[in-house]
């Protein structure tokens, strides 16, 4: 009997892996695979497309915008990370129930802020974008309040998930000194999840870029918009130039992010 | 060497502040943005509106109450699973081929034993495929496939796919790379072909970290299918866009509770699997 479920325990993942590769084979399936699936044309198309990458172009005009457009990218993603690390400072310390004292207190508080978390960031931040472009129209906060609600989410769950893994000790040191519930978070809970919080907000910043790219759908400016606007009027080498500029903005910033991480963890 | 560390870190705390305040200030003063023309009349208005309409108050056939809207989400909400599915399918496959030659210790023969003199070379050249493929956003991939591609959740897949590709990838040969090396290199010495210790030594050892992160991934892409859809990509994001356009507001509230169910199940799925192979 304990062999058995031993050998069932290791076969768990060979289970899984097969259900799973059930599932994708199940999923091909669904899609008529004929000459239908390809516009007329289509296939010349890729081959400009695919020729195009070769060429970029590096015109000084193109070059310009491209810069300006990076920038803007690059503001909105800054700009939203800043109030959606605002955003999960509050909601993180309210759902990790630091603050509360009492168990049935802490039953009560935690599960609601999490769901409101999770609310935030089950929504893509596309989607918020539509959503506040269709309530307060074109502006930039749009794009920042859109970025700032899902991150904040994801960032706030995470800290949340943080401070609850704090070891208890250092803590009840503090208390026993007399620290009041504030003096045990500035003091005994924040030093200690500062490291990884901040380089998993670097890592989440490597994507607000990306995100606050592709904002540009909803009508909001950068480095998207203008992708948008090349592929409309069919010139794919400046497709293709600011790709390469949103590829190198976002190497940049994971360069960084990861030496930062490298000096923080150690 | 403790005091340079401090020294980055906060020089990078600073131009991180800086880069805030700049980031606020351009947004301000360069695009002209204002706060308080956002809260004016008129928006507030359209606010309302849009609001009310999602609610669907003031309207006579709000598409919540309406058979025929219920089972045309839901028919959108398979689409969506299944082009998730099939996203997740084709990213996995095209990392696992690729991903034994890209991780470090195999291109510098440490983790086999056997030194290849291209395998610098297509060590540099996968990375640089990964790199690539998932610095491009998802949305951007979808834009250029469905100039390709007629609409349907095919080019969503793809496009999907091609971003997770390079994700994955990188994961997976991150998880290699931490392999212990000494089973390996015990079935190396005893003649295994690369195959062989594809099979026997990294599968078995890889197989519960890749598992997880492709569930994770899976989680991600399920997220973001609906914004491969904006562009014609098939599935509840494609829908969203057409009602949007035509102001069916209660529609947009039913595809986004299908999206959210489909987010939350997805998440539920993904969270049981992993504690599974646990």
């Amino acid at each position: 009997m304990e062999r058995n479920w031993m050998s069932f325990e290791l076969h768990k993942r060979k289970i899984l892996s097969l259900i799973l590769g059930l599932a994708f084979a199940a999923s091909l399936f669904s899609v008529e695979w004929n000459s239908e699936l390809i516009h007329n044309g289509g296939l010349t198309t890729a081959k400009q497309i695919g020729l195009a990458f070769f060429t970029p172009d590096l015109s000084g005009e193109i070059l310009i915008l491209a810069l300006e457009s990076s920038w803007t990218t690059l503001s909105y993603a800054a700009a939203g990370m800043s109030l959606a690390l605002i955003i999960a400072f509050f909601f993180g310390v309210a759902a990790s129930g630091v603050m509360v004292s009492g168990e049935k207190n802490k039953r009560l508080i935690k599960p609601f802020f999490r769901s409101q978390l999770g609310f935030m960031r089950a929504i893509h931040e596309l989607v918020w974008a539509w959503l506040f472009v269709a309530s307060i129209g074109l502006s930039p906060f749009a794009a920042i309040f859109a970025l700032a609600i899902p991150y904040g989410g994801i960032l706030g769950r995470i800290f949340a998930d943080m401070l609850e893994d704090v070891p208890q000790e250092p803590i009840r040191a503090l208390e026993a000194a007399g620290a009041s519930k504030l003096q045990a978070l500035w003091y005994g809970y924040l030093p200690m999840v500062r490291a990884s919080i901040t380089s998993y907000a670097m890592y989440r910043f490597e994507c607000a870029v990306r995100s606050s790219a592709i904002m540009s759908f909803v009508g909001i400016g950068g480095l998207g918009y203008q992708i948008q606007l090349s592929l409309d009027d069919l010139h794919y080498d400046e497709v293709w130039t600011f790709v390469f500029f949103l590829i190198i903005l976002v190497i940049l910033i994971d360069a960084w992010s990861n030496q930062l991480r490298k000096r923080l963890i150690q | 060497m403790k005091k340079r560390k401090l020294n980055f870190v906060t020089a990078s705390v600073y131009a991180l502040i800086l880069l805030a305040a700049g980031s606020w200030l351009s947004i301000f003063t360069v695009e002209n943005a204002n706060l308080s023309t956002l809260f004016s009349q008129s928006n507030l208005m359209y606010a309302s509106k849009f609001f009310n309409g999602l609610f669907g108050i003031g309207e006579e056939n709000p598409a919540f109450f309406n058979a025929e809207s219920w089972g045309n989400a839901w028919a959108l909400t398979m689409e969506t699973l299944v082009m998730s599915i099939m996203a997740t399918g084709f990213a996995t496959i095209c990392a696992l081929l690729t991903v034994v030659p890209a991780a470090r210790n195999v291109a510098d023969g440490s983790l086999t034993l056997v030194k290849k003199w291209h395998g610098r070379i297509s060590f540099g050249f996968i990375r640089g495929g990964y790199i690539f493929s998932r610095a491009v956003p998802e949305l951007v991939w979808a834009m250029i496939i469905i100039f390709i591609f007629k609409p349907g959740i095919l080019p969503g897949a793809i496009a999907l796919a091609l971003h997770n590709f390079g994700i994955l990838g990188k994961l997976c040969a991150e998880v290699i790379e931490d392999l212990d090396s000494r089973p390996i290199r015990n079935l190396a010495s005893s003649g295994a072909g690369r195959v062989q210790i594809l099979l026997y030594g990294v599968l078995p050892a890889a197989l519960p970290r890749f598992l997880t992160y492709i569930l994770y991934r899976w989680e991600v892409i399920m997220r973001t299918t609906i914004v491969v859809g904006f562009v014609g990509a098939g599935g509840l994001g494609q829908q969203f866009k057409l009602s949007m356009s035509f102001f069916h507001y209660t529609d947009i509230t039913l595809l986004l509770f299908f999206y959210l169910i489909l987010v939350f199940a997805a998440d539920f799925i993904s969270e049981k699997a992993r504690y599974f192979i646990k």
